[in-house]
C-alpha cells in the first residue's frame, strides 16, 4: 500500500467516526461505537494498524505519526461523546454502588521519637526566648568534664564507677580521673558550656541538647544513658532575677498556661549560687532541673574576668519533661525500638 | 540525714511544727526527704548536699533552724573532771603521715565500767536507726551524730607500747576489721598503728583486736582529721562505707576536734565512770591565716538582681555564725566565716547565704529579658528535612543506646577498620563497646518487633557513631541508619529522596557516584557505596545470611547508613526557582539490550550527553531478562528520555533526531540492540 493511500484510509476514518459519535445518544450506542473503532482485538484501528507493516520503510516514520494523530483524536471525540451524554447518569446505572464508610487508601508514614519531639518543642521555645542551639562532643576529655566544671580531683563525681571512662590501650591509664588524658562519655551537657565559651564571644545565650551517660542499673525511672538540656546566658548584666524570668517563661510556653517557679538553694560545682527549680503547675510543685549563676571559677578557667562578666546557667532532664508529657511511665520503653509504642507519637 | 526531733530541741527552740520547719528547711537548702514518727519522735529525712558537711549532725541542722526561725542555738560546754596523772605521761602519738591526718587528739579514760547505756540515749540513737551496743561505743555514736564530728574508742590494754603512730599503710598489708574480715591495704591508705601493727583503718573501720569490750577498763579516746581525699578511696577501694567515712569525706572541722573529744569524755564518765586523764595528746592544729572575704553590697545585687538592705544582708552572715570585722562601710564589710563552714571561702559563698536565708520567693520572675535574634543553624534545618523524608518513606523514628555488645558489632564496620573503642564499665549489661555504625542497633530493633509478633518494621535513627583515630581522637560522626525490608532499592530511593531534598537536585544528580562493594557482613552482590568526590557519603546492602540466621532474623533486611556530617558540607538552605519552561515536555520510550555489566550510571549519562541540549532527564523504567532471544549475560534496560527545549516547542524531528545520536551513541560504545 502507497503512503498516500493509507494517509487516505485514515482521513476516512476519521470523518465516519466523528460523524457517528456526534449523533450518539445513548450509553449503549456509544459503547457499541466504541468496540468498533477503538476496541482492542477487532477494531478498526486495529485493522488500520496492521496494514502500516505493508508500507514502505522510508514511510513508516509518516504513516506512523498521522495513524497516532488519528487514534489520539478518535479517541478524544468518543470521550468527549461519553462527557456529553453526561457522567451521571450511564455511570451509576453500571457501576457498583460506593460505600460511604469504606476507609480510604491511606499511606504508610512513619513518625518522629518523642525525645525528638520534646527536643524540637523545647529547642523552639528556646530560640524564641533568644538561645541559638550549639553542641558539644559525647566524648569528653576530664578537663571539659570537670575541671573546667569547677570539679576537682578529690570531687565524688569523677570517680570511675560513677561514670563510663574509655577504655585505652595502656590499660593503668585508662579511666583514672587523675589522668589529664582520660576521655569518658560526657556526664552532663555543662561540658559544652565550656567549649562554647572557649570558641565564642561574649555575650552568648545557647543551650545544648544531647546523650549524656551516668552509670545507673535501669529501672522504671532510671536509664544509663539520657538526654539533657543546658541553657547558657552570658552578658554583663546577668542576674537571678533573669534566671528566674527565663525560666518561667520557658515553663509558660512549654507548659501552655501561666507558671509559677519556685527556687530550693542546692550545690553544684560550676553554679554558685545553686538552686533546684520546681514549677507550680496543675495543683503541684513538679521538679524541673537545676541552675544557677556561672561560678567565678567557671569563668576563671576560661579568662574571663568574673567582675565584668556575669551568666546563668541551667540544665534538664529531657526524658523526664517527654515522659509526663506523653503519658509514658518507663523509661526504657523509650529505647526499646517497639513500633508499637513509637507509632502512637505520630502527630 | 536523719534527724530527731526531739534531740533537736536540746539546742534549739522550735517555735513551729516539724512539718513547717521541713518546708522551711527544704527552701533554704536541707531538701526534705520524708517525716517518720519513730517511737511518738517525728524523725526527718534530710538530704544533705556535699558541701554541707556541717550540717552532718543535729547542731548543724539546729544551727540552721535557729537562723530562720531567729532564735538562740546552745550548744553545750562539756564540764570534764580531770585526774593528775597527765595523758602524755601514759600515751605517745607520732604523725608519719599529715597529708593523710592532718590532726588527731587522743585521750585515755581508766577504769570505765562497760555496760548497756541509759534509755534515753539508746532511744535517741535507736530513733536515727543507729544500733545500741555499750555505753563506751554509743557514747562516741552519739556525739558524732551530734556535731558531726566521728571518734573512735579503743582498749587501751590493746595498744602495744602505749604509742599510737599514724602512718601510711605498706604494700598490701593485711589487716582484720571489726567485721572480722581480712583487708589488704595499700600505701594511700592511713593507718592507725601501735607500737608493732595497725590497730584501726583510719576514718573507716577499728581493727579487730583493739575494739572496746565488755572486759574493757581503759579507753584511748581518738578525735581526728584525716583527708577526705584519703578516705574516699579507701572506702571506695575496699567498700566499706560508714556514717564515719561519709563525714571524713566531706570534711571535719579542726577547730571542733577538741570540743568533740572532751564532749565525748563527758560522756563516757558520766555514762561508765572512770578517771579522764588531764588533758590531752594533740599532734596539733594546721596553722592557717583566718579568712576574710570582702562583700561588697553592690555585688550582691549584680548578682541576684534585687536589693536585699545592707544590714539584713550583714544580720544573716551573723546569724549562720560569721564575724563581720569591725570598720565595714555602708557598702563594703569584711566577713571572717566560721571554721565549720568550709564552703564559704569567697565573696559569692556569701552572696548564696544572703540569698538563701532571705529567701529565693523574693526574687521577681518578671524581669526583663531583652530581645536577641537567633536563627535555625543549616543543621537543624538539614535534620528537620531529613526526619521528615524518613517518616514521609514510612519509617518510624527509633532511638537506641550508643553503646553495643560484641555481635555483630565487631563484624560490622563499614565507616572504620579500627578497633571499636570501649568503657570500663558496660552501659548495659554486655554493651561496652561505642558503635561504629548504627546498623547492629538497628539490627537488635527489627529482633526484638519479631520477637514481639510487630510486622512491617522500618527503622530510622539519626545518632552518632564513634570512630576511633590512629591519632587518639576519637571521631564522632552523625549519621543515618535506614532499616527497611529486604528491597535495597526502597533504602537507597529514601537515601535519594534525603540527597535531593537536602542538596537540591543537580548536586545529587552530579555529585554522586555509586559503586559496588563486596563486604563480608552483606550479601554477595547486594553492597553498594555512594562516593562524592571520592569520599563515602552513604552505602546500603542487604544484611548478610550468616549474621541473620545466627540473629534468627525471620526475613532479609536491607539496610544502609549515610553520613549526615558530609551531607551538611553540601547542603543548601533555600532551594531557588528555576522559571517554568512553557514549552511542552516529548517523552520517548527507549528498550535497549546491553551487556549485563554496564551499569545504570555509564549508560545514563552516555544517553543524556549524546542526546543533546534538549535532553532534560533519563528515567530508567525496568531491567529485565530474555537469555532465549538475547543470549546469556545481556539484559534489556527499559527506559524513558524526557526532551524539552527552552524556546519552542519541540518538532518531532528534533525528538527523532535526538533519539537518533542516543541510539547510535548506545551502539557504538555498549553495542546496544534496540528493541522497536
Amino acid at each position: 500500500m502507497s503512503l498516500p493511500d493509507f494517509l487516505k484510509s485514515l482521513d476516512d476514518l476519521m470523518d465516519e467516526a466523528r460523524k457517528s459519535l456526534e449523533s450518539v445518544d445513548s450509553g449503549d450506542a456509544l459503547e457499541a461505537l466504541r468496540v468498533k473503532f477503538v476496541g482492542a482485538k477487532s477494531g478498526v484501528l486495529k485493522t488500520v494498524q496492521k496494514m502500516m507493516g505493508v508500507i514502505d520503510v522510508s514511510d513508516k516514520p509518516s504513516a506512523g505519526k498521522r495513524f497516532n494523530e488519528v487514534r489520539d483524536a478518535i479517541q478524544l471525540a468518543i470521550d468527549q461523546a461519553a462527557e456529553k451524554l453526561g457522567g451521571g447518569g450511564s455511570s451509576s446505572k453500571s457501576g457498583p454502588m460506593i460505600d460511604p464508610t469504606l476507609p480510604g487508601v491511606r499511606p504508610s508514614l512513619g513518625q518522629l521519637h518523642p525525645i525528638t519531639q520534646t527536643i524540637e518543642h523545647l529547642k523552639e521555645i528556646m530560640s524564641r526566648l533568644g538561645f541559638s542551639v550549639t553542641e558539644g562532643p559525647e566524648i569528653e576529655d576530664t578537663w571539659h568534664n570537670f575541671v573546667a566544671l569547677n570539679i576537682p580531683e578529690d570531687h565524688p563525681a569523677r570517680d570511675p564507677l560513677d561514670n563510663f571512662y574509655l577504655a585505652t590501650a595502656k590499660k593503668q591509664v585508662g579511666g583514672n580521673p587523675a589522668d589529664r588524658d582520660a576521655m569518658l562519655l560526657r556526664s552532663q551537657t555543662s561540658t559544652v558550656q565550656i567549649r562554647v565559651m572557649e570558641k565564642q564571644s561574649l555575650p552568648l545565650r545557647i543551650i545544648s541538647l544531647g546523650r549524656v551517660y551516668r552509670p545507673d542499673a535501669p529501672d522504671a525511672t532510671h536509664f544509663p544513658m539520657f538526654h539533657q538540656m543546658e541553657g547558657l546566658w552570658v552578658d554583663k548584666h546577668v542576674t537571678m532575677a533573669q534566671l528566674k524570668s527565663v525560666l518561667r517563661l520557658f515553663a509558660t510556653s512549654y507548659l501552655g498556661s501561666d507558671v509559677r517557679v519556685r527556687f530550693r538553694p542546692s550545690f553544684f560545682p560550676f553554679t554558685e549560687p545553686s538552686v533546684e527549680v520546681d514549677y507550680w503547675w496543675n495543683g503541684q510543685w513538679i521538679e524541673f532541673g537545676g541552675a544557677g549563676m556561672v561560678d567565678p571559677n567557671v569563668f576563671g578557667h576560661l579568662n574571663i574576668d568574673p567582675e565584668q562578666w556575669s551568666g546563668f546557667a541551667f540544665g534538664l532532664g529531657v526524658e523526664r519533661l517527654c515522659m509526663r508529657r506523653f503519658g509514658i511511665t518507663d523509661i526504657r520503653d523509650l529505647y526499646r525500638s517497639d513500633v508499637r509504642f513509637l507509632r502512637q507519637f505520630a502527630s | 540525714m536523719l534527724v530527731s526531733w526531739e534531740w533537736l530541741s536540746d539546742y534549739v527552740q522550735l517555735t513551729v511544727d516539724h512539718e513547717e520547719m521541713a518546708t522551711r528547711w527544704a527552701l533554704t537548702g536541707l531538701n526534705h526527704e520524708s517525716t517518720e514518727m519513730v517511737a511518738g519522735v517525728p524523725v526527718i529525712d534530710l538530704e544533705i548536699t556535699s558541701n554541707r558537711g556541717d550540717c552532718l549532725g543535729h547542731i548543724g541542722v539546729a544551727r540552721e533552724a535557729s537562723v530562720l526561725l531567729s532564735q538562740k542555738l546552745t550548744i553545750p560546754n562539756p564540764v570534764l573532771q580531770e585526774s593528775t596523772t597527765t595523758t602524755a605521761s601514759m600515751l605517745t602519738i607520732e604523725n608519719q603521715f599529715r597529708e593523710g591526718c592532718p590532726r588527731y587528739i587522743g585521750r585515755v579514760i581508766r577504769g570505765v565500767k562497760i555496760g548497756p547505756s541509759p534509755e534515753w540515749l539508746g532511744k535517741r540513737l535507736e530513733a536515727i536507726g543507729v544500733k545500741s551496743i555499750n555505753n563506751v561505743v554509743d557514747a562516741t555514736n552519739y556525739v558524732m551524730f551530734e556535731c558531726g564530728q566521728p571518734l573512735h574508742a579503743f582498749d587501751m590494754s590493746k595498744i602495744r607500747g602505749n604509742k599510737i603512730v599514724i602512718r601510711p599503710a605498706t604494700a598490701k598489708e593485711n589487716f582484720v576489721a571489726i567485721d572480722h574480715k581480712t583487708y589488704e591495704l595499700d600505701p594511700t591508705m592511713v593507718v592507725i598503728a601501735d607500737e608493732s601493727r595497725a590497730v584501726a583503718l583510719a576514718g573507716v573501720m577499728g581493727g579487730v583486736d583493739s575494739e572496746v569490750g565488755n572486759d574493757t577498763v581503759d579507753v584511748l579516746l581518738e578525735a581526728a582529721e584525716f583527708a577526705p581525699l584519703c578516705i574516699r578511696r579507701t572506702a571506695r577501694k575496699l567498700k566499706l562505707h560508714s556514717p564515719s567515712s561519709y563525714r571524713y569525706e566531706r570534711r571535719v572541722d579542726s577547730a571542733q576536734l577538741d570540743w568533740a573529744s572532751r564532749r565525748c569524755a563527758e560522756l563516757i564518765l558520766k555514762l561508765a565512770g572512770g578517771e579522764l586523764l588531764e588533758g590531752a595528746v594533740d599532734t596539733g592544729m594546721v596553722e592557717t591565716a583566718p579568712l576574710s572575704v570582702t562583700l561588697r553590697a553592690a555585688r550582691i545585687s549584680k548578682v541576684l538582681g534585687i536589693d536585699v538592705p545592707w544590714s539584713i544582708s550583714l544580720d544573716i552572715l551573723q546569724r549562720l555564725g560569721c564575724q563581720v570585722q569591725s570598720g565595714s562601710s555602708e557598702s563594703e564589710a569584711v566577713v571572717s566565716p566560721p571554721t565549720y563552714r568550709m564552703d564559704l571561702v569567697r565573696e559569692i559563698d556569701l552572696i548564696e547565704e544572703i540569698a538563701r536565708i532571705y529567701g529565693y520567693d523574693k526574687i521577681p520572675e518578671d524581669a526583663v529579658v531583652p530581645m536577641v535574634a537567633s536563627a535555625r543553624r543549616p543543621k537543624d534545618i538539614m535534620m528537620q528535612t531529613v526526619r521528615n523524608v524518613c517518616c514521609g518513606c514510612g519509617y518510624h523514628e527509633t532511638m537506641t543506646p550508643s553503646l553495643v555488645g560484641k555481635s555483630p558489632a565487631l563484624a560490622v564496620s563499614p565507616w572504620s577498620e579500627l578497633e571499636p573503642m570501649s568503657t570500663l564499665v558496660p552501659l548495659l549489661e554486655g554493651a561496652s563497646l561505642l558503635r561504629r555504625s548504627l546498623i547492629p542497633s538497628l539490627l537488635a530493633s527489627r529482633l526484638h518487633n519479631q520477637q514481639q509478633s510487630n510486622r512491617d518494621v522500618r527503622l530510622f535513627e539519626t545518632s552518632n557513631v564513634y570512630l576511633a583515630s590512629v591519632s587518639g581522637k576519637p571521631v564522632e560522626q552523625l549519621n543515618l541508619g535506614l532499616l527497611g525490608a529486604c528491597d535495597i532499592r526502597e533504602v537507597s530511593g529514601t537515601f535519594e529522596e534525603v540527597l535531593e531534598r537536602v542538596c537540591g537536585r543537580e548536586f545529587a544528580s552530579q555529585k554522586v557516584t555509586m559503586q559496588t562493594v563486596a563486604w563480608p557482613y552483606l550479601e554477595a552482590n547486594s553492597g553498594i557505596e555512594w562516593l562524592i568526590d571520592g569520599e563515602r557519603i552513604a552505602w546500603v546492602g542487604q544484611i548478610g545470611r550468616p549474621i541473620a540466621d545466627s540473629m534468627k532474623l525471620d526475613a532479609m533486611v536491607a539496610v544502609g547508613e549515610l553520613n549526615l556530617d558530609l551531607l551538611l558540607r553540601f547542603a543548601r538552605t533555600v532551594p531557588q526557582l528555576k522559571s517554568i519552561i512553557p514549552f511542552p515536555v516529548v517523552d520517548r520510550d527507549l528498550n535497549l539490550i546491553v551487556d549485563e555489566q554496564l551499569s545504570w550510571q555509564v549508560l545514563s549519562t552516555a544517553i543524556k550527553e549524546s542526546a543533546g541540549p534538549f535532553c532534560i532527564g533519563v528515567a530508567f523504567k525496568e531491567i529485565y531478562r530474555d537469555t532465549k532471544k538475547d543470549g546469556e549475560g545481556k539484559k534489556r534496560v527499559l527506559l524513558s528520555l524526557q526532551l524539552q527545549s527552552e524556546t519552542e516547542t519541540l518538532t518531532s524531528k528534533q525528538a527523532d533526531d535526538a533519539i537518533q545520536n542516543v541510539l547510535s551513541t548506545c551502539k557504538e560504545r555498549f553495542n546496544a540492540s534496540i528493541l522497536l
